[in-house]
């Protein structure tokens, strides 16, 4: 195991560094400069500047600098926001998203093991139709317009939830329901698909013939099971709504960390785009190697030792 | 792995989340429930602060920060009046080149005494290179400055000097006609060289890491969070005359957030969408702002079609640009000049109505027709194709779409293909002059049409169309260096006639913001300009 996790780390970090490079060179080569009054400043003012931030040196020793850098865990100072140190800007921001894109995942995949295993087990009654159109729903309904409803009905009409803004756990309900909707959707249609069949296999009827309950069944076989494959669902989706949704967090007033991503690629903030990539693949690397051991640990068919020997 | 565990948290998550539904009404204690009898309001801007420091300073949300919390010499009052503020009396040399401030006693909001010095000292830093002040070239004409900001001569050779506590005297390299309004630009206020010190490159990052000399101070702003407070500064000199107790402020991204907020008050004042202001035309509190940007297009006038001025002509003529106001969203204001609506108030005439050209910027299908066989037969070809850049954002793209079709269909067998890039690229190939037809758009960093004229000079690195003309070019060069004020307002308006008149640009539309303003809210002064909002005398009627 340890062999195993010392050699993932090494490819982890190997990953980074590519990522970091291409990145890196990618955004160089976007036009423009990242002074926001560029259509105001002469040639002679852009030149003056450039030399201040070293953006006149060439790519390559702009590129090595970054890399020095951020060994020593400096990832510059933004240039939308002058002066503030990227790392403080990223750790002001990311809080927000990751607080909200965990509770949409635990509130969405919660709610989807409910209603698609309810669903596989009533299969074919009204319950599980109506499971389908709610997940089909849930899956084609685009967050944001669920977001601008809830915001309407449930925030303006009725009050009982604060229209936007962002502090109090009241303020995080309506959009964790809305970035919900996506993974609640998905992982229902998931887990029906996979305890239907596994509600047909012979451990199934073995159980049963061992007497024990129905309930029993499901709880500790059926579904069991099928919850093994949810957890690959599971990783990604982790990082899709933990790295911040920009027309959710605009909606509700939120500072996230999505909506600052578009908008320092915009502006060309250099130091800012490079920062917000890598908390993003890091924040993906990891959670891929998580669920890589956490399948290992849940799954006996899998021994990652053995794979890799 | 204990499914009953993963249930019962499942279930504490609704419960809890149903639980707070009842309380979750009106949690938000920072805005009250109506704007009668208070004297706090709940104010909105589109974007985050990007500093609070001076020489930094690049944006309106900033500009309209510092304008509140900081004072300089003149304060801008209605139509960009200048009022005095931190000076009592201003004397000017014959020559127009020394100016001598008298300031009054006052104190920053820290209780530190405000002296000439705190002026020298901000000066000196904005110019200084190492700053890296993108608005440095704003003091271009004053002794020395744009030797120091090339790094060819010394910061403390600017041309500004503190004579005792109270006595500022600032020498120009030459006459500067729109100083004053200067001096009432952010740019120019004073800086407390203590406060600045002791927080180093942190300073202006936070409302902690700032010092106030204005109306108000700001409370609550960490860097980059979506919402702060204005409260009124104590120390200011002028508190007397500050109604306000204070200014709730919160970021708002996405319209409808905003006006249902607003419906709710919990704001009191909201800009609106393009269907917004279909909607809410007619509703109490619509307002309309001049932003003092005004969009147009430049001929690349090195293609050989553009050269010819009647092409430039039909084309301009073949554009309706009401349609393409309404096609924009509805509150844009169909322009026909290029200093914008509602930046310059001359002799009680908005400087835009003086020079617009109601000739070549109306609507003529049948005279641009007829422009346009006379140009085919001056340039000896039957058609005519060209490609119009614009920006990618949904404006950019609507204004493409409508100018191609027009066009297409005013001038039968001309052939226009569009092209819709980002900001960045389209400033990058309007810079390189690799565009055939390009729409740029301008908005005004003080109130006098010298900041839009100045741009079509030849050598002007922002005439990207490299429209060129002798006289123009004479003009606006002796606009700036008469010591007669009438005179140089008429060189100024004969030079945008010439523009206009020649074609040397088409102009589109002035960009104008709508709003719902809470009826009871009084006396801020707005000005498209520079600095927008001014809040210093706004007060809640009833109060």
């Amino acid at each position: 195991m340890a062999r195993y996790l010392l050699k993932r780390i090494f490819y982890m970090i190997l990953t980074l560094f590519i990522v970091a490079t291409v990145t890196f060179f990618l955004m160089k080569s976007m036009p423009g400069s990242p002074y926001a009054n560029e259509a105001k400043m002469t040639l002679t003012q852009q030149h003056i500047m450039n030399e201040q931030y070293g953006l006149n040196k060439p790519v390559w020793e702009q590129y090595l600098i970054y890399i020095a850098g951020m060994l020593h865990g400096d990832f510059g100072t933004s240039f939308q926001y002058s002066n503030q140190p990227v790392a403080s800007l990223i750790g002001a921001r990311l809080g927000a998203s990751v607080q909200l894109g965990l509770q949409a995942l635990i509130l969405g995949v919660v709610l989807g093991v409910i209603v698609g295993a309810i669903a596989a087990v009533k299969q074919g009654t009204w319950a599980d139709s109506t499971a389908t159109v709610i997940s089909i729903i849930g899956k084609s309904v685009p967050n944001f317009v669920l977001a601008v409803l809830l915001q309407y009905y449930i925030g303006l009409k009725l009050g009982w939830f604060p229209l936007a803004g962002w502090g109090q756990f009241s303020q995080t309900i309506m959009p964790t329901i809305a970035l919900s909707v996506g993974p609640f959707a998905e992982t229902a249609r998931f887990i029906r698909t996979s305890m239907v069949d596994n509600l047909s296999s012979d451990y199934i009827e073995l159980g049963k013939a061992k007497g024990l309950s129905k309930t029993e069944v499901i709880r500790k076989h059926a579904m069991r099971n099928s919850m093994i494959p949810l957890v690959t669902l599971i990783g990604p989706y982790a990082v899709a709504l933990m790295t911040g949704s920009m027309v959710i967090e605009n909606i509700f007033n939120i500072p996230g960390i999505g909506e600052q991503f578009v908008k320092s690629i915009l502006t060309n903030d250099y130091p800012t785009i490079m920062g917000i990539t890598m908390v993003y693949c890091i924040g993906l690397i990891v959670i891929l190697l998580i669920t890589d051991i956490v399948y290992g640990l849940i799954d006996p068919r899998i021994r990652l030792d053995e794979s890799e020997a | 792995m204990k499914f009953t565990k993963l249930f019962a948290a499942g279930a504490t998550v609704l419960i809890a989340g149903s639980t707070l539904a009842a309380c979750g009404g009106n949690s938000n204690n920072s805005s009250s429930s109506s704007s009668s009898s208070k004297k706090t309001i709940n104010w909105m801007d589109s974007a985050e602060i990007p500093t609070m420091d001076i020489s930094k300073a690049t944006d309106v949300t900033s500009f309209n920060q510092l304008g509140n919390v900081e004072e300089g010499l003149y304060r801008l009052g209605k139509n960009s009046k200048v009022e005095n503020a931190l000076a009592t009396s201003t004397k000017v040399s014959n020559d127009g080149k020394t100016w001598t401030f008298t300031l009054r006693p006052s104190k920053w909001s820290n209780g530190d005494k405000l002296t000439a010095k705190d002026f020298v000292y901000s000066w000196r830093r904005t110019v200084n290179p190492k700053t890296a002040s993108q608005y440095a070239y704003l003091f271009e004409g004053i002794h020395n400055a744009s030797k120091i900001s090339a790094g060819k001569a010394p910061v403390n050779s600017l041309g500004i000097k503190a004579v005792g506590d109270d006595k500022l005297v600032v020498t120009l390299d030459k006459r500067i006609p729109y100083f004053k309004l200067l001096m009432g630009f952010p740019l120019f206020f004073p800086q407390n060289q203590k406060v600045v010190e002791a927080n180093g490159s942190k300073y202006g990052t936070s409302s902690k890491t700032t010092a106030f000399n204005g109306p108000f101070v700001q409370k609550g702003w960490t860097g980059s969070n979506l919402s702060w407070k204005l409260e009124k500064n104590k120390n200011y000199w002028d508190k007397k005359n500050v109604k306000l107790n204070a200014i709730n402020y919160s970021v708002q991204k996405t319209p409808s957030t905003a006006y249902n907020l607003y419906q709710s008050n919990k704001l009191d004042a909201t800009i609106l969408d393009a269907q917004q202001t279909k909607n809410l035309k007619h509703n109490a509190g619509y307002t309309l702002r001049d932003t003092a940007a005004t969009f147009y297009i430049q001929y690349n006038q090195k293609r050989k079609i553009f050269k010819n001025e009647n092409l430039r002509k039909a084309i301009s003529m073949s554009i309706n640009r009401k349609a393409l106001a309404n096609a924009l969203g509805g509150s844009n204001t169909p322009a026909d000049s290029l200093t914008s609506k509602g930046v310059v108030n001359h002799d009680g005439k908005d400087w835009s109505e003086v020079v617009g050209d109601k000739e070549s910027a109306s609507y003529n299908p049948t005279d641009a027709k007829k422009l346009y066989k006379k140009a085919l037969k001056e340039l000896g070809v039957k058609s005519v194709s060209f490609s119009i850049l614009s920006d990618d954002t949904d404006s950019g793209q609507k204004t493409t779409e409508t100018l191609q079709s027009q066009l297409e269909e005013n001038l039968k067998g001309m052939k226009v293909s569009v092209s819709n890039v980002p900001f960045k690229t389209r400033l990058n190939r309007s810079t390189n002059g690799n565009f055939d037809m390009v729409i740029s758009g301008w908005s005004a960093d003080f109130a006098d049409p010298i900041s839009f004229v100045d741009l079509f000079t030849s050598k002007n690195v922002n005439n990207n169309g490299k429209w060129s003309n002798a006289q123009y070019d004479k003009l606006i060069a002796d606009s700036k260096t008469t010591a007669d004020t009438t005179k140089r307002w008429n060189d100024l308006e004969k030079a945008e006639k010439i523009l206009l008149n020649e074609e040397g640009i088409a102009p589109l539309y002035y960009k104008t913001e709508a709003w719902l303003v809470r009826p009871d809210i009084k006396g801020i002064v707005y000005n498209g300009a520079g600095l927008n909002y001014n809040f210093k005398s706004a007060y809640v009627s009833g109060n």
